[in-house]
């Protein structure tokens, strides 16, 4: 069971973010640019622990702090995450972290995941897309 | 196991016996079919641990590898992968169907693991919702007439420590792909031998030669590379999952929502 802090604020996400992506659905990580590596600090809102992509939601405010964009950033599957150190508990909802992202080419707000720092715990998650049976 | 001469020549002598065409004959060793038993298991090489594929080499092979296409098939591959590299990815797995054979084995990104028991090899895949192959070494034949399936009827024999993997019945609308956003549906009238061995202690070479006459113009020959990773276990892999949003009903009870709530 994945708890969701604020199901309106996700589901809204996920209808923005679905418009650029097959939700988690099995696909091609070709929307994303690859050669790109985009910073992104925010909060977690949910570490979404499914088959056949995990999806990670941060919410980042603006600058003022009066408004907040959420993001979609997603990782591969579940087993191949676990391969490489991650668990469903290594992100948890209020999690503060600056995530590493290659971003979505449309420009939506959402990325492929390439590393994260956990600010809350201290742990780092990296993911190496050319390491041996650990890409998407 | 045996040598390969001794083998050679009991393979033949079954072979005159059954009416099976070599190349499909099993394997024997002390008069009975390798693998028949559970104490002949042992004689098997050691396949145990979960195999992981090299992605990076699928990637590469998907630029470098030259693809016998039909002149109508590469074309649409041409675009297929000019489309994905522009960001405009084909979603031709997005319906979460199976990938089936071959491109299992050609693009995965998941890991599968191997059990042998008497008169069959299966292989459990982690994604296509824990996908499975039944391979069996039995020294039966095909059906005449198989039910296409997304995975074909797969028949197979120990070549000393190499599976030998004969697979027919595939549903033409099956993909042969070679990236996750590129591959063409194989038409029917597929046929697919594998060779499955070690290649070093802990690497898998899956040679495979792909024979589908309404895509390819002549039979393709590619290897594929899996490494192996222990002290893992194969986990459930149900693909539209990731498409359901979970949520608690009316009545408290948890439930899967199949689009977004309100």
């Amino acid at each position: 069971m994945i708890h969701f802090p604020n199901l309106k604020t996700i589901g809204f996400a996920l209808y923005f973010f679905s418009v650029s992506l097959p939700a988690a659905s099995h696909h091609s990580f070709g929307m994303f640019d690859m050669a790109r590596f985009e910073p992104l600090e925010g909060t977690v809102l949910a570490f979404q622990w499914t088959n056949p992509h995990v999806i990670l939601w941060v919410e980042q405010a603006s600058e003022d702090g009066s408004e907040s964009k959420t993001w979609g950033i997603e990782l591969t599957s579940p087993g191949n995450l676990q391969r490489a150190g991650f668990s469903r508990r290594s992100l948890n909802p209020g999690d503060v972290v600056t995530v590493i992202m290659s971003p979505l080419r449309s420009g939506n707000a959402g990325g492929a995941f390439r590393s994260i720092e956990n600010k809350t715990t201290g742990m780092s998650y990296e993911y190496d897309y050319a390491k041996v049976g650990s890409v998407q | 196991m045996m040598n390969t001469t001794k083998r050679v020549l009991l393979t033949l002598l079954l072979c005159s016996v059954t009416g099976l065409s070599p190349s499909l004959a099993p394997a024997q060793t002390g008069g009975e079919i390798l693998g028949q038993s559970f104490a002949d298991l042992a004689n098997l090489p050691d396949w145990s641990g979960l195999w992981t594929p090299d992605v990076a080499d699928q990637r590469a092979q998907a630029v470098e590898n030259s693809t016998p296409w039909t002149d109508n098939s590469a074309e649409e591959i041409s675009f297929m992968l000019a489309e994905d590299v522009a960001g405009r990815p084909a979603g031709i797995f997005n319906d979460c169907l199976p990938e089936g054979m071959p491109t299992w084995m050609l693009i995965s990104h998941n890991a599968f693991e191997v059990l042998f028991t008497p008169g069959r090899v299966t292989l459990l895949g982690e994604s296509d919702s824990n996908r499975l192959r039944r391979i069996y070494t039995d020294g039966r034949e095909h059906p005449e007439y198989p039910d296409p399936t997304y995975h074909g009827h797969s028949i197979g024999y120990w070549d000393d420590d190499t599976l030998v993997v004969d697979t027919v019945g595939i549903l033409p609308e099956v993909f042969i792909a070679i990236t996750e956003g590129t591959g063409v549906h194989n038409g029917g009238d597929m046929h697919i031998v594998e060779r499955i061995y070690l290649a070093g202690p802990d690497t898998m070479y899956v040679d495979i030669g792909i024979t589908a006459p309404h895509v390819l113009t002549e039979p393709w020959k590619t290897r594929r590379i899996y490494e192996r990773v222990r002290g893992f276990d194969i986990i459930e892999g149900i693909c539209l999952q990731g498409n359901s949003f979970n949520q608690l009903d009316e009545d408290g009870n948890f439930i899967f929502l199949p689009t977004m709530p309100e």
